[in-house]
């Protein structure tokens, strides 16, 4: 990591008769021109002529000035950066799997099929509930379609409804998702321990007065949608009258939407289904150890209660029971179900992110019943083991039991004029990813970590004797951690001009 | 548990520093009665060689082919092997999105080069860091369109883009009562110029044409423009097969105003159908409406140029719900993937290879016309699909085809009633002229129908 040679663009690089790849020589007669003279390519500003030794390099060099998992602890609070077993890698590229094609007929495809259909058994009875669908590939992705299905219930029952309510601790992808399914957003106040508040909320500073859920339950009835809510939330904290939530909310017949960006922190523990849930996603980049690549492919799964069945989107993957001898073993078939009336139509253009899929089969397969609960238990030890080493360095703006993260505050460091994102950027020079920084909202200067199950006690002393020494810092030095990072590629960067005086692409010079 | 690192004495530890006794403990803010009570119901975990068994056994249950010669919105190109080999290193696939610039500079630096790579071959200005997938890029395309010409709330499309993509379009738009989606219909296998026009309007904000569409034919996207653009309308192009851009002119430079479409062709097999690689490509004019990640060149304090998330403004954790979509995972990788693919490629290597797809189709198409069973459809230029229509049994086509371990194009018929009996064949760089040849030889031994 952190190679100190630059490298340009690959573009300032283009030799022009330099070729990285090589065709086949072409056994058929040379392609007849049939395109319009001014449908012709007329040619290429950008595109590189590079050797394939070359390619390697670029991008080999480049790599070196990213942070993995395999660096190091990755505490991005809610993003759940756990080890990414290279066994799920292994099996997602055999090409049993990456040569089929999407359009095949069922029958040529059964392994496929079944392997989707066991996924969406493992997610049933993880989450408690009975409906899902592989299709959505992202977490937002999920969401989307998510709401989709409770609006397509109250359409089905001649209603329409106007409004979804998110409290302020979500993440910004709930209140977006809402207004991409054409609901209006209202906005639930957090109480001082972070959890949703049934009263009305008075703001110390402002005297505004915000209405609580059971004000808006009230007041909007039958105006609302549903509700779309982190569990256990963005501080890590449980929502521990979540069942009266969803009672409430089902009192004037409004769903309840569970954000399962937290999931990792209830597998094996707890089951949204046990609990009022009445739709949720998951992210399997998240809580099932797929890889985030960077930022992405995911996979965001939506699971449905008994009322959201009949609108999950098409097609559906069924197994039908061969008929065999008795005392023989039952045979399945698979096939897509594509027959369903009152389905919302399609989210993704296939069936998901299938890969993706594949290597979230495997951990199931991996972890098994029992490696499941363990590995959520590990993960709230972890972060709890964290919270106890960090408190009294650092603030815990909400003190309240938390789960699988812990967000500390950085209200004793700004009394030296040193800021949470002053903090982040030391933890570069220490050789660490920053945490999840100024999020969520309610929290001041917030630092939201999660180690995950995947760190064992050396790489958590030596993660919390670094922040130690960097409170320190703070009070000795607090000047030097203006300047931080020092020791990486790039000191900080100008992200006003950035946004300013855009430039997004590299143009050919005149 | 192998993936679990800490041992039973270093737990025990832990559990100390806490201050409780087990770990169960730390779930006291769960209400005991929303707790499961009982393990899961799913078998016990597994070692990694009985998972990768177990794994195989599935993977093997698939049926395998010689030659498909099946495309339809996923496409068999040959992959390099530069390609696995740099996308498996742990510092691109096991990172996350590049919210720390300073360390982070490969990813940024690669997006901004894929950037600038879908720029080049779409003949736009701005795009973004990917999108999920075609029918998804279609959605946030249309969505788009119609932010940026207020006061029109009609998106025309095509009969000729992909029927699931149009679904997928059709999904996301039901939501919104004051957004309307109208299909214009084919005739001749494109774009039908008179019902376009009929239903064009001020209403209208976009329409979405497929280049080349769902039945391989190259829409002549510079004839549509004409009218489109008269009429105040945007002039989006739906390209499902990527590779086409070899072939093809940019469909920027061609008349259209946006470009969108599926690239996984660079660089990925079919997959079953994901992750595969959205893309959208729009004007600079529009820059601020593009939804999902953009990456900036800037400078760092020193004045070294250095890479950034940009234009953060329109994205969903600071606008909420005024965003311009709720996308923040995309198809990272996949986007990895492609880049070196194109660095790879190179100017001459991607005319070169869509050159040969061209030839490949051509060939396929004049060989399977000499059968009697199999009639062209239309004259119009393609790329490397094309439609013919299918006299004889098309089950016992199936059948002799999978028999003989070749997956025969798709059959019509499910997707455009008109076209019922015709079949919609593709042929890349990977048929070679033996494999055509046991095609043909296969399709000549099935009877045909009796009258």
């Amino acid at each position: 990591m952190f190679l100190r040679q630059r490298e340009s663009l690959s573009f300032d690089r283009s030799v022009p008769g330099k070729r990285g790849m090589d065709l086949p020589r072409l056994d058929v007669p040379e392609a007849k021109d049939t395109r319009p003279a001014h449908l012709k390519r007329s040619g290429f500003d950008a595109l590189p002529e590079l050797s394939e030794v070359e390619v390697i390099r670029h991008f080999t060099r480049l790599s070196k000035w990213n942070y993995g998992v395999d660096d190091g602890i990755y505490p991005l609070g809610s993003c759940t950066m756990k080890h990414n077993p290279r066994l799920n890698e292994k099996v997602a590229g055999q090409p049993g799997f990456t040569d089929t094609h999407p359009m095949a007929p069922d029958a040529l495809v059964q392994g496929n099929l079944e392997l989707l259909f066991t996924l969406q058994a493992w997610l049933k009875e993880i989450t408690g509930l009975p409906g899902v669908t592989l299709q959505p590939s992202a977490g937002a992705a999920g969401e989307l379609t998510g709401v989709m299905l409770i609006r397509a219930y109250h359409v089905s029952k001649g209603a329409k409804r106007r409004v979804i309510l998110i409290p302020d601790s979500g993440h910004g992808t709930n209140p977006a998702t809402a207004a991409m399914a054409g609901y209006e957003v209202v906005e639930l106040p957090s109480r001082p321990d972070g959890t949703i508040s049934f009263e009305d909320v008075t703001d110390p500073v402002t005297g505004k007065v915000r209405k609580g859920l059971e004000t808006l339950v009230r007041e909007l009835g039958t105006e609302i949608a549903g509700a779309m809510i982190t569990n256990p939330n963005t501080v890590g904290v449980f929502e521990y009258r979540f069942k009266e939530i969803s009672d409430l909310l089902h009192s004037v017949d409004a769903l309840v939407y569970m954000d399962g960006a937290n999931m990792n922190a209830l597998v094996g523990v707890a089951r949204p289904g046990d609990f009022g849930v009445d739709v949720m996603h998951l992210n399997l980049h998240k809580t099932m150890s797929t890889p985030h690549g960077g930022g992405g492919p995911g996979a965001g799964p939506v699971c449905c209660g008994e009322k959201l069945l009949p609108f999950l989107p098409v097609p559906v993957v069924v197994r039908d029971t061969v008929k065999v001898g008795e005392g023989e073993v039952p045979k399945h078939t698979y096939r897509w179900d594509w027959d369903r009336p009152q389905s919302i139509g399609k989210v993704h253009t296939f069936f998901g992110n299938f890969g993706i899929l594949v290597r979230a089969m495997t951990y199931c397969l991996s972890h098994g019943s029992d490696g499941l609960r363990e590995a959520t238990l590990r993960a709230i030890v972890n972060a709890n083991y964290i919270r106890a080493r960090l408190k009294g360095a650092y603030a815990l703006h909400i003190d309240s039991p938390s789960l699988h993260e812990v967000v500390f505050s950085d209200t004793l460091q700004a009394k030296h004029d040193v800021h949470t994102l002053d903090i982040a950027k030391r933890l570069i020079d220490h050789g660490y990813h920053p945490p999840t920084i100024y999020f969520p909202l309610i929290v001041p200067g917030a630092l939201m970590i999660e180690p995950t199950e995947s760190e064992d006690k050396g790489e958590l002393d030596a993660f919390c004797d670094t922040l130690l020494a960097i409170a320190k810092e703070v009070e000795e030095n607090p000047d030097a951690l203006h300047q931080a990072p020092t020791l990486a590629p790039l000191r900080r960067m100008d992200e006003t001009t950035a946004a300013r005086k855009p430039v997004l692409r590299w143009v050919k010079p005149a | 548990m192998r993936y679990l690192p800490s041992s039973p004495a270093e737990d025990r530890a832990l559990l100390d520093t806490i201050g409780v006794k087990h770990a169960e403990d730390l779930l006291v803010g769960i209400p005991e009665p929303l707790r499961l009570k009982r393990p899961l119901d799913l078998p016990p975990q597994g070692s990694e060689q009985e998972v990768a068994w177990e794994m195989m056994r599935m993977a093997n249950r698939n049926t395998r082919f010689c030659a498909q010669f099946l495309g339809a919105g996923a496409y068999d190109h040959f992959v390099p092997a530069a390609i696995d080999a740099m996308v498996s290193r742990q510092e691109w696939f096991t990172a996350y999105t590049p919210y720390q610039p300073e360390i982070s500079q490969g990813t940024l630096q690669h997006i901004f080069e894929y950037q600038t790579l879908i720029c080049d071959l779409t003949g736009l200005e701005v795009t973004n860091a990917s999108l999920y997938d075609g029918g998804t890029a279609c959605v946030e395309a249309a969505l788009m369109a119609v932010r940026v010409q207020k006061k029109r709330n009609t998106v025309l499309v095509s009969r000729g883009i992909h029927p699931f993509y149009r679904r997928v379009l059709e999904t996301n738009f039901a939501p919104h009562d004051d957004l309307k989606v109208v299909e214009v219909a084919l005739k001749d296998g494109v774009t039908d110029v008179a019902d376009l026009q009929a239903k064009l309007g001020p209403d209208v904000a976009a329409v979405l044409v497929g280049y080349p569409n769902f039945l391989g034919a190259v829409e002549d996207l510079t004839a549509l423009a004409g009218p489109i653009h008269a009429a105040g309308a945007l002039l989006v192009s739906v390209t499902q097969e990527a590779l086409a851009f070899g072939w093809l002119e940019a469909p920027g430079k061609a008349g259209a105003d946006m470009a969108c479409g599926e690239a996984m062709s660079f660089g990925n097999k079919p997959n079953f159908g994901g992750p595969f690689l959205g893309f959208l490509a729009v004007k600079d004019a529009h820059k601020r409406e593009i939804p999902g990640r953009v990456v900036g060149q800037t400078k760092d304090l020193d004045g070294r140029t250095g890479y950034v998330l940009t234009l953060t403004a329109r994205e969903q954790h600071i606008r909420r719900d005024k965003a311009t979509s709720n996308i923040c995972s995309n198809q990272g990788l996949v986007a990895l993937r492609a880049n070196i693919f194109l660095q790879l490629a190179g100017p001459e290597g991607l005319k070169g290879l869509a050159a040969q797809n061209a030839a490949k189709a051509q060939y396929l198409r004049s060989r399977l016309l000499e059968l009697p069973d199999m009639q062209p459809v239309a004259e119009v230029p393609y790329f490397n699909e094309f439609i013919l229509r299918y006299t004889g049994d098309m089950a016992a086509l199936q059948e002799a085809c999978l028999k003989e371990s070749l997956l025969p194009g798709l059959d019509l018929g499910r997707f455009y009633p008109e076209y019922q009996g015709c079949i919609l064949w593709c042929a890349t760089e990977l048929h070679t002229r033996p494999m055509i040849e046991s095609l043909v030889e296969v399709l000549a031994r099935v009877p045909s129908v009796v009258a």
